[in-house]
Order: structure tokens, then sequence, then C-alpha cells
């Protein structure tokens, strides 16, 4: 036992590792066949596209570790940012319309977590739920209609550069830290893991299982709210078909960065190399002038193909 | 149906020992859906005007016909434990193939047997990367929704199909003073009771879906019964692309667009556990009138369509969350 936990952490390094070589290799590779793509600061500003995602991916991956998913992050998105808008163009101060957006996120989140919890359901039944409810009641309030012409200072959550560096790209940083240091360092982070490894062994060991779960999902939701506060800012309007297929390039980001589908072990420092190996690939797509359908085939294989292997290699360590 | 009536009687005798009455009513799993069928049509028929016409009755069933002909194969993917999620841009995808061979050919035979071979292949492909491959069935045919809608979108994009009445056949007229889809759909019913009563398969993916880990105790075959289950899925989605077709006589790249939630509420609705291994045949064809019937209802009470995803939200989650509860209720005491 002790000696195939050990191989299961060199594992994880090594497989960090891997991922940060591809990465290089990717970005070589893409500036090799892609005239003038190479260029840090066109590089730092595709962060810009891709924090939301980020984001989220990192609350994602506390969910697939608990052994749950969450499809309904995409639909969320867009309510958040139905709400923002709409409420702003109902006549609520946009501070106030951008902190209901958020505080939707984080309830939606609860929600989620609140059924998962009493009904004891599978998590991807509920979300596949609140999948089409919440953009259900994001295209109901907004009659497939969208808001814009917000104010100047709102473009300061999407569209403002701190020296070279996007300022979501920063606050992605930031949370990138927190959930390390939660995740790795604190005993909330361990509860995550037991939860995803046994939930039964877990609730004998006297952790409250039903807490954790609803906590996660609750954050999940509140990371949402933030990314649909972004998102609506950068965009700089708000319609209820944001975020469309957005729960599948999250989720192919922390499957990417080696947490385990059925849940117990992952990591953010894996996560976070899903994301930019991901989110580079479609940079590097959109740039070289590709279509955009062939995003969401490519996403659709990394997905599949990074849980595959990330099967494989489990069955080979053991 | 037949199947689960064995095991179900069974809890049904013990629940009528020592627990009320309505709880064994509970236990049946296509009775509340029935109940609630009942009760929706004649609600809706008594305010709307213009429901319950013989006329407006039939269009729901047209429309349901195409939802049942997924759901009674899906039924069997979630009766076996795993899920499909795909449907909607597989439909699409056989459309196309349909659509395009029956251009290329004419007829309508040829064309659906190309929209089979489509199916299958692809449902072969999930299954097989859900079984053997270990890759969790959500994540399979969630990553296969938005591929096969890519390629839809990449082959298709600005094209336009228009069928010949030739190649209608399956979804327009009528056979014996019946609509050819209703029957296409009573056929498929038939068929997949006599599998459910008399194949070894039907009652080996009950048993898996209900207890996997005793199921693999017992040394059935998993793998390959799920397999089977995900090519049935495929196969029913090429049968249901002959219908759409014949029915709507024209294909665009976004057709059949988040026709897969609509499955899974009609299956979940009827009263298949989504837990597997309970359920029966009857489920996802009540679920996809009572599908149909509640959208009906909102068409004719100039309901927009932008509420539909959030009636279809509300059902799956009313649906799973009513299986729960009954889970709760069935367990408490025991």
């Amino acid at each position: 036992m002790n000696a195939r936990s050990l191989s299961m952490d060199r594992f994880r390094v090594n497989r960090s590792m891997v991922l940060a070589l591809i990465f290089i290799i990717q970005i070589a590779v893409t500036s090799l066949l892609v005239p003038g793509y190479f260029d840090i600061r066109g590089l730092l500003d595709a962060t810009r596209s891709f924090s939301e995602a980020g984001l989220i991916a990192l609350g994602m991956t506390l969910v697939i570790i608990t052994g749950g998913i969450d499809l309904s992050v995409g639909a969320l998105l867009a309510l958040v940012s139905v709400t923002i808008g709409f409420s702003y163009q109902a006549g609520l101060p946009l501070w106030a319309a951008s902190m209901a957006g958020v505080g939707v996120g984080t309830l939606g989140g609860l929600f989620n977590g609140a059924f998962i919890t009493y009904f004891r359901l599978h998590p991807l039944v509920v979300t596949l739920g609140t999948f089409a409810l919440f953009r259900g009641i994001a295209y109901a309030v907004s009659d497939a209609n969208a808001v814009s012409g917000f104010p100047d200072w709102f473009s300061l959550f999407g569209q403002t550069t701190l020296g070279w560096f996007p300022l979501q790209f920063l606050f992605l940083c930031l949370f990138v830290v927190i959930f390390w240091v939660v995740l790795s360092r604190c005993a909330f982070g361990r509860y995550v893991y037991a939860v995803g490894h046994n939930e039964v062994a877990a609730r004998f060991a006297g952790i409250s299982t039903n807490s954790v779960l609803l906590a996660v999902y609750t954050l999940n939701g509140f990371l949402v709210g933030l990314a649909g506060l972004i998102y609506t800012s950068r965009i700089a309007s708000a319609r209820g078909n944001a975020g469309l297929g957005l729960e599948l390039t999250v989720i192919a980001m922390v499957v990417l960065g080696g947490t385990k589908i059925t849940g117990g072990s992952g990591t953010i420092v894996g996560t976070m190399m899903g994301i930019l190996i991901l989110s580079y690939l479609q940079d590097g797509l959109t740039f070289a002038g590709v279509r955009a359908d062939w995003g969401l085939i490519f996403i659709g294989v990394f997905l599949i193909l990074g849980v595959f292997v990330n099967q494989v290699f489990r069955e080979r360590s053991r | 149906m037949s199947l689960d009536a064995g095991s179900e009687t069974r809890t049904v005798d013990f629940a009528a020992d020592d627990v009320p009455q309505w709880r064994s009513i509970l236990s049946w799993p296509a009775a509340p859906s029935i109940i609630f069928l009942v009760v929706a049509t004649l609600g809706v028929g008594m305010v709307t005007d213009g429901f319950l016409t013989i006329a407006n009755l039939r269009s729901i069933l047209e429309q349901a016909v195409l939802i049942s002909i997924v759901a009674l194969a899906v039924n069997q993917v979630i009766l076996s434990g795993e899920i499909d999620v795909s449907t909607g841009s597989l439909l699409a995808v056989c459309a196309f193939v349909f659509g395009n061979t029956a251009n290329v050919v004419g007829g309508a035979w040829l064309p659906l047997l190309a929209a089979l071979a489509a199916g299958g292949t692809v449902g072969l492909l999930n299954g097989f990367l859900s079984t053997y491959g270990r890759v969790p069935s959500i994540i399979t045919t969630l990553g296969m929704l938005f591929i096969l809608r890519g390629a839809v979108l990449l082959g298709g994009g600005a094209q336009v199909l228009n069928m010949a009445p030739e190649s209608r056949i399956f979804g327009q007229g009528m056979l014996a003073g019946v609509p050819v889809t209703i029957l296409i759909a009573a056929s498929l019913f038939l068929v997949m009771e006599i599998v459910s009563r008399h194949t070894i398969w039907a009652r080996n993916a009950i048993a898996i879906g209900g207890n996997e880990s005793a199921a693999r105790t017992l040394g059935l075959p998993i793998r390959k019964t799920r397999l089977i289950a995900f090519v049935l899925s495929g196969l029913c989605c090429g049968l249901a692309a002959a219908v759409f077709l014949g029915q709507i006589g024209q294909l665009q790249a976004t057709a059949a667009t988040g026709f897969e939630l609509k499955v899974i509420a009609a299956v979940v609705l009827g009263g298949t556990s989504i837990r597997g291994g309970k359920g029966s045949n009857v489920s996802p064809v009540v679920g996809a009138v009572l599908v149909g019937v509640i959208l009906n209802a909102m068409t004719l009470n100039r309901v927009p369509g932008t509420y539909e995803l959030l009636i279809l939200g509300s059902l799956i989650l009313g649906a799973v969350s009513f299986e729960g509860v009954r889970q709760k209720l069935l367990t408490r005491g025991h």
C-alpha cells in the first residue's frame, strides 16, 4: 500500500511535468507552423479569452475529485450574464446587478448541491436537469434578446490590462494559488479527496460528507458567477446563448490535467496545465484561421482521449 | 415490462404485509407517470381550446413517435446503468446520411440502410469506449454530442436539403388507416417487448443496472450487454432519422439540437430509474407522450418557444426528485 501510494505520487509529479513539456512543445510547434504567432504580448493577451473557463475549471476540479460532475456550468454562466444585463436594464444600479449575478451563480451551485445531497441523486442527472433549467430561465427572461450599452467602468473586469497582463488572468492566477492552498494544505482539501475516494468510509471517519458536497457545488457556482461577470464585461453584452458548450471545455481541461473522472485524485497544478494546453490549442487554431466548428470536434476528442489515457495509465500503475 | 413485473411483484407482496397500500402503488415504476399523463391530458384539455380534438391528439402522437423511437433504446442503456446523451447530434448525422443518400440514389430503403449503418457505427464506438475503453458513458457521449454536431456543421453547414416525396414514406401517409409513423413506433415497441420477455440480453441488462457488482460476481457479460445497448441506441437514431426527415421534409445542420434532453426527459418521466435496473418499455413511450402533451399545450396556450428548455429542465428535475422521494419512502423503516 505504502509503495503503491508512493509510486502514485511520483506518477502525479511526472504527469504535471509531462503536461508542461507538452505545452512547451505545443507552443513551439504552433509558432513554427503559424508565422507571427509567437509574441509574448499576443500570447498573454490570449489569456483574456480563457480566464473564465479557467476559473470554472478550478471549481470543477473539486467537483470531479468528489466523484461528481457539473454539466450545468455553461447554462449557469448564461443565467448569470442575463441576470446582470436584465436587472441593469430594469433599473438596478450596475454594481448591484453585478452582485446579483454573482449571487445567482452561487445560488445555482447551492441548488445543484442541495438537490444532489438531499435526494441522493447522481450529480450527472441533477446537473443535466439544471443544464436545461438554467439556460431555460435565461432564455425565458431574456426572450432571446440581448442587453448591451453598459457604462464605461464596467469594462474593468474583462477589458483592463495591468502592464502586459489582462486583469482577469491575474484574477485567475490568484484563484489558482488559493485553490492550491485549499486543496493541498487545508483540512477541507483532505475531506474533498476523502469523499471522492470512498464516501462511506469518509462518513464513518466523521466527515460530514453532505456539507463537503454542498460546499464544493456552491463554490463551483460562485466561480461561475465570477466568470459570468467577467464574461459579460468582456463581451459587453448579456444574452441567453452565452457559454454554449462551456461545460465540455471545462471538463476537458480538468480531465486533461489528470483528475480522475471517478473521483479521489487530481491536482490544481494539473488542471492549470490542462487549461493552458487546451486554451492555447484553441487559440492557435483560431489564429491559423481554422473554422470554429473544428473546435467542437477537437475538444470532444480531447475530452474522450484525456479520460481514456488517464484510465489506461491508472490500469498500468496498479 | 414483464421482466421487472417479476421482481416488482415480490416487492409489492412484501410491501403489502407491513406498509400501507399507497406505498405498493408507488413501487410500480410506470404507474405514477400513467396517472400523471391522464391527469395532465384531462387538465390541459379542460383549460385549452382545441386540445382534445382528433387532429391535435394525432399531431401529439406523431411528435411523440420520434421521441419514443429513440427513448425505447436509450431506456435500455439507462436500464443497464449507463447513459447516452449523444442522440441529438447522432440523429442529425443519421439524417444527413439519409438525406444525402436519398439525393444520390433516390428511394427510401437504401437511405434507411445507410442511416442505420451510420447510427450503428457511432453507437458501437460509444459503447466500445464506454465499456472496453473504461471511459464513463457520460463523458463518451457528451464528447460525441459535440464531435458529431461539429461534423454536421462542417459537412453540411449552409446546406438545406429538400426531400423528394418518394423518400419521405417513413414519416408521411397512412397504412390501413393508421399513420405510418405510429405504426413504426408501435412495431418497435412490440419488438422491444419481445426482446425484453424472451432474451437473456434484456434480463442481463436489468440485472447489471440493478446491481453491477452482484452481476460481476455472477459472471454476467457486463461489457457486452452494455455495448449492445449502445449499438441499439445508435440504430434507433438511424430509424428515427428516416421518420424525422419524412415528417419535416427538409434538413438543416442545426436540426434536432437539444433532442437528447427530450429523450432523457421521456425516459425518466416514464418512471425508469436513472440509477438503472428498474423500468419497462412502457416508461419511455408514456414519457414521450407526456413530453408531447406538455410541449403541445405550451404551443396552444401561446407560451413562447423560449420557455421550452425551462419546461424540459423542470420536468427532468421533477421526475428524478420524485424518484428520489419514492426511494426514500420505500426504504424508510427497512
